[in-house]
């Protein structure tokens, strides 16, 4: 079998990665392995193995769906521009996730699936975070407690709700 | 405690290992692609101090002071990775005493916190990682977001920064040629599948890495059981087609695994890719009663240390000076365990 990359030397070089039951094959000489890096990637099979850049030109150059970037648009705090990030697939610092907000969002919503953490918090304000976390949780379901006309279970989660805006526990 | 591959763990007879690993950010220091050399060296040493009051200890290992061998001899363990091996003045490695844990610094994420084991024993490592987590979580200021959580180099990793990867051995789904529908199957479930194959790569050693695929949206515990789950239903396929293998296994199925067995008991000279068939070959026969007195637990040592850096480091110089090497520590390790 002949690389698929240079369609000129035989491929050595044999991976099939499935992802999101899209399987993905690749034939390539040694030669092209090492050019595109992927022998090194590959090679730590225990590695992360997400070929970060396909995945991201992928979807920038093939959803069709751009979205609406200034490619000049940069960071203030480390210099990288939108381009750079299209490219790379690499922000540069906790910023960019600001600056790049909507690219970023996108491209989670494509590759994750979803644009909000669920999990373990961390850092200075994780109290806080965690607590504004329980409140909206249970606004939400105050919501559809009062759609579904169930006021007693709606005046329970109300005071809930008063008592962690307040600094309180909600345990009664 | 013994290195990873030298340990034993549940169902070590498919599963190679179990690794977790968290990616973590300091706050406002730009991230590795993007950082000076005074910021990597404020990484390393902000970590340092915070690991020194850890009761847990760890040794600080940096890339810059140590050899070209040394460090392909920690890639070739997986406490590091490939990408540790460029600049490595801005990059370090803390091995904790029982080198369960390592955590590689200034890789694409300032910290990286990864636990391995042998076997199935994702629980395990995810509680220890986690522990240390808090604790580094308290101590530093992790880049963290209200409504993306961890932040990371590559959005792809984002939120809980967990990826968690079980190497299975999975010669029985190969050879019946189940494999692939049974892979495309579960690539719909949430979970990223890769391994080597092809005509004539035999080096393979059908040996896969399954992980989760996404580390946004769900929480660890939820993100941990799925891949879990699959790899559990992937598990007792195997077990399945084995079951049937054994039974109405041929003599010529037998004869392959002992002819390999046979290789690496006396063979004078044995290469990497060699080995690897003759591993996986192995590893078969001693999951399905044909060898006697072969623990998972060995087999993966030997696949350790006879890796190209391993055997280097005994002084060998030529390739065919470490293939002979080779066949000597493979011969050593094999009798060390029958007896
Ligand atoms: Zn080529
Ligand atoms: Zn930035």
């Amino acid at each position: 079998m002949l690389c698929t990359h240079c369609n000129n030397k035989e491929a050595t070089f044999h991976c099939k990665t499935v992802s999101n039951g899209k399987t993905t094959e690749m034939h390539l000489c040694s030669e092209c392995a090492h050019e595109l890096g992927f022998a090194e990637k590959y090679s730590d099979i225990f590695g992360d193995g997400m070929n970060v850049n396909s995945i991201i030109n992928q979807f920038f150059a093939l959803s069709g769906k751009k979205p609406a970037v200034d490619n000049m648009l940069k960071c203030p705090e480390c210099g990288i521009d939108f381009k750079r990030f299209n490219s790379t697939g690499l922000l540069g610092c906790d910023k960019c996730y600001d600056v790049f907000a909507e690219a970023v969002e996108t491209m989670m919503q494509r590759t994750q699936g979803a644009i909000v953490h669920n999990g373990k918090i961390s850092g200075p304000d994780s109290e806080e975070i965690k607590k504004q976390n329980e409140i909206s949780k249970l606004k939400s379901e105050l919501q559809k407690a009062i759609l579904e006309e169930k006021y007693e279970d709606a005046a329970k989660l109300r005071d809930s709700i008063k008592a962690l805006e307040k600094g309180e526990r909600a345990d009664g | 405690m013994a290195k990873w591959y030298c340990g034993e763990g549940f169902q070590d007879d498919i599963v190679l290992s179990t690794r977790v690993r968290l990616a973590r950010n300091l706050k406002g220091i730009p991230f590795p692609n993007c950082m000076s050399d005074e910021d990597a060296q404020k990484v390393i040493s902000t970590v340092e101090d915070a690991l020194s009051k850890l009761n847990y200890k760890f040794r600080l290992i940096r890339l810059s002071d140590i050899t070209d061998v040394e460090r392909q001899r920690l890639m070739e363990e997986h406490f590091i990775s490939p990408q540790m091996l460029k600049e490595p003045a801005k990059k370090a490695v803390f091995l904790s005493e029982d080198e369960a844990v390592a955590i590689m610094i200034n890789e694409e994420d300032h910290i990286r916190l990864q636990c391995i084991y042998a076997g199935e024993e994702s629980e395990k490592a995810y509680n220890l990682i986690s522990k240390i987590d808090d604790f580094l979580g308290e101590t530093v200021q992790y880049a963290f977001h209200r409504k993306y959580g961890h932040l990371t180099a590559c959005p792809t990793n984002v939120g809980t920064g967990m990826r968690l990867s079980f190497m299975l051995h999975l010669p029985a789904l190969c050879m019946a040629r189940m494999a692939d529908n049974l892979f495309a199957a579960v690539g719909k479930l949430g979970v990223t599948v890769r391994g080597m194959y092809g005509e004539g790569t035999k080096s393979s050693g059908y040996v896969f890495q399954i992980s989760n695929q996404t580390t946004l949206g769900k929480s660890e515990t939820e993100l941990a059981q799925n891949v879990t789950d699959v790899v559990n239903q992937i598990i007792a396929k195997e077990r399945e087609v084995r079951r049937r293998i054994a039974k109405d296994k041929g003599v010529s199925l037998e004869d392959k695994i002992m002819r390999s067995y046979g290789i690496m008991k006396y063979a004078k000279k044995i290469s990497t890719e060699e080995l690897t068939g003759l591993l996986s070959n192995v590893r078969f026969g001693a999951s399905l009663g044909i060898i006697e007195n072969v623990s998972a637990s060995t087999l993966n040592e030997i696949m350790v240390v006879t890796r190209p850096a391993h055997i280097m480091e005994t002084g060998t110089e030529t390739g065919e000076e470490r293939d002979v090497k080779r066949a000597e520590v493979i011969k050593t390790l094999l009798n060390k365990k029958e007896e």
